[in-house]
């Protein structure tokens, strides 16, 4: 028997066919792909299913909802997980947009680290000058959006110890990575406080390696692995959204764990 | 430099972050856009194409156990790591439970450390096909000398298959 709600003009369903790559994207959470329907998407969004692009519309700013959700729900003060030393996984787990024969090593003789933004003191950073900073060791878990994680142990300087001395302004809303391998990345100020994001030099107390981010890479215990940007050559501090690899290719942006 | 997706479309696996609902468009590609544990160019020797994988320090002692598995998306496991040894002429050797099912079945084989590759907490053979394995002779211990737990021997890397 025909529903007395069903609407008199049913949307194309190949609708949903434009769209197949994204609902595919869902394939492990089967709950949430078999909740999305045309309909489900209309009640949610009040788009008009039949301009494909606004589909694609509706799903990023369901993304950009879930950031805030998430930029709501993080606690500055709260600690992630951390291991003992002997279980740390030595060499740490490779990983990158390439494979490991295309890494790119930098020369730490000559590497700078360049500031911009809203940073009172902008001269770049040698390695020495970071290295003089406060370290502190953490031994965390990187965990990945493909599903694995391991256990590691790093060395570095408190991103917060080193924004605080170059003078940037802690208020703002982002703070942004640029790096050797052309892999834009960016988080929010209140995790870049957290006290497990490092500025990392050291894996397992040794330098780090070439294919790990030498010399310097971000680790955050917060969120995941691939907001972690390796070989970082420049940081700005910015109210504009400066968005990052994955997330330009719809991976969420907060990527809080 | 143009990185194209080998293997054609490779659904995004997005594992779960917090409780709020995720969507996420565009899905063409997931992590990877260039695969890993890719076979020795034709001609090169299993050392030099080693070298070019950024080898890394490894206790021998923390492999034996390790998941050995095929460079390709569904990461099939092939077999687990026995123990390491080096043959007569020296070349370390990574002696393998090769195939079986359940732990039943299997057999021990000796692939050179070369062939293979570190990813994370597994190990892969990136030089030879399970075809070619198969026909890998049974591992006999005799002219073979073990390789003690604390030494450090260099393994290649690899980024995950899948």
């Amino acid at each position: 028997m025909k529903s007395p709600f069903r609407p008199d003009e049913v949307p194309d369903a190949s609708l949903l066919d434009d769209h197949r790559s994204l609902i595919r994207s869902l394939e492990r959470r089967g709950l949430i792909r078999g909740g999305l329907s045309l309909g489900a998407l209309v009640m949610l969004t009040g788009c008009d299913v039949k301009r494909p692009e606004s589909v694609e519309s509706a799903l990023l700013a369901i993304s950009r909802l879930n950031d805030s959700v998430q930029a709501l729900l993080f606690d500055p003060n709260k600690l992630a997980p951390t291991y003992p030393a002997s279980m740390i996984l030595r060499p740490p787990k490779f990983n990158a947009y390439y494979d490991v024969m295309d890494v790119k090593p930098v020369n730490g003789a000559t590497w700078r680290l360049g500031l911009s933004g809203l940073v009172a003191d902008k001269r770049p950073w040698t390695l020495q000058d970071l290295q003089a900073l406060p370290q502190i060791s953490i031994v965390i878990k990187h965990i990945c959006v493909e599903g694995w994680s391991y256990i590691g142990g790093w060395t570095g300087t408190p991103l917060r110890t080193f924004l605080e001395r170059v003078g940037a302004d802690l208020r703002a809303k982002y703070v942004a990575f640029k790096t050797a391998d052309d892999y834009p990345s960016s988080i929010d100020m209140a995790s870049a406080l957290h006290p497990q994001t490092l500025l990392a030099t050291k894996y397992g107390g040794e330098t780090l390696a070439d294919p790990f981010g030498y010399p310097v890479r971000l680790r955050m215990a917060t969120k995941l692995g691939y907001k972690n940007p390796k070989w970082i050559t420049a940081i700005e501090v910015t109210n504009s959204y400066p968005g990052g690899y994955w997330e330009s290719r719809g991976f969420p942006w907060f990527a809080g764990i | 430099m143009v990185r194209r997706n080998m293997s054609g479309v490779r659904s995004m696996r997005m594992r779960s972050i917090c409780g709020a609902l995720v969507i996420v468009a565009s899905a063409a590609h997931a992590q990877s856009t260039t695969p890993g544990g890719m076979p020795p160019p034709p001609g090169m020797s299993l050392a030099e194409s080693a070298a070019m994988r950024f080898p890394q320090p490894v206790r021998v002692g923390d492999l034996p156990g390790r998941d050995v598995l095929r460079p390709v998306e569904s990461q099939d496991v092939l077999g687990h790591v026995r123990q390491l040894v080096r043959d007569s002429k020296g070349q370390i050797m990574v002696v393998i439970d090769f195939g079986g099912f359940f732990g039943f079945g299997s057999r021990p084989i000796a692939v050179p450390v070369d062939a293979m590759v570190l990813v994370g907490q597994d190990m892969e053979v990136v030089a030879f096909t399970p075809e070619q394995l198969r026909r890998f002779p049974t591992f006999s211990p005799s002219g073979t000398t073990p390789i003690a737990d604390d030494a450090i021997i260099k393994v290649g890397l690899a980024k995950p298959s899948h």
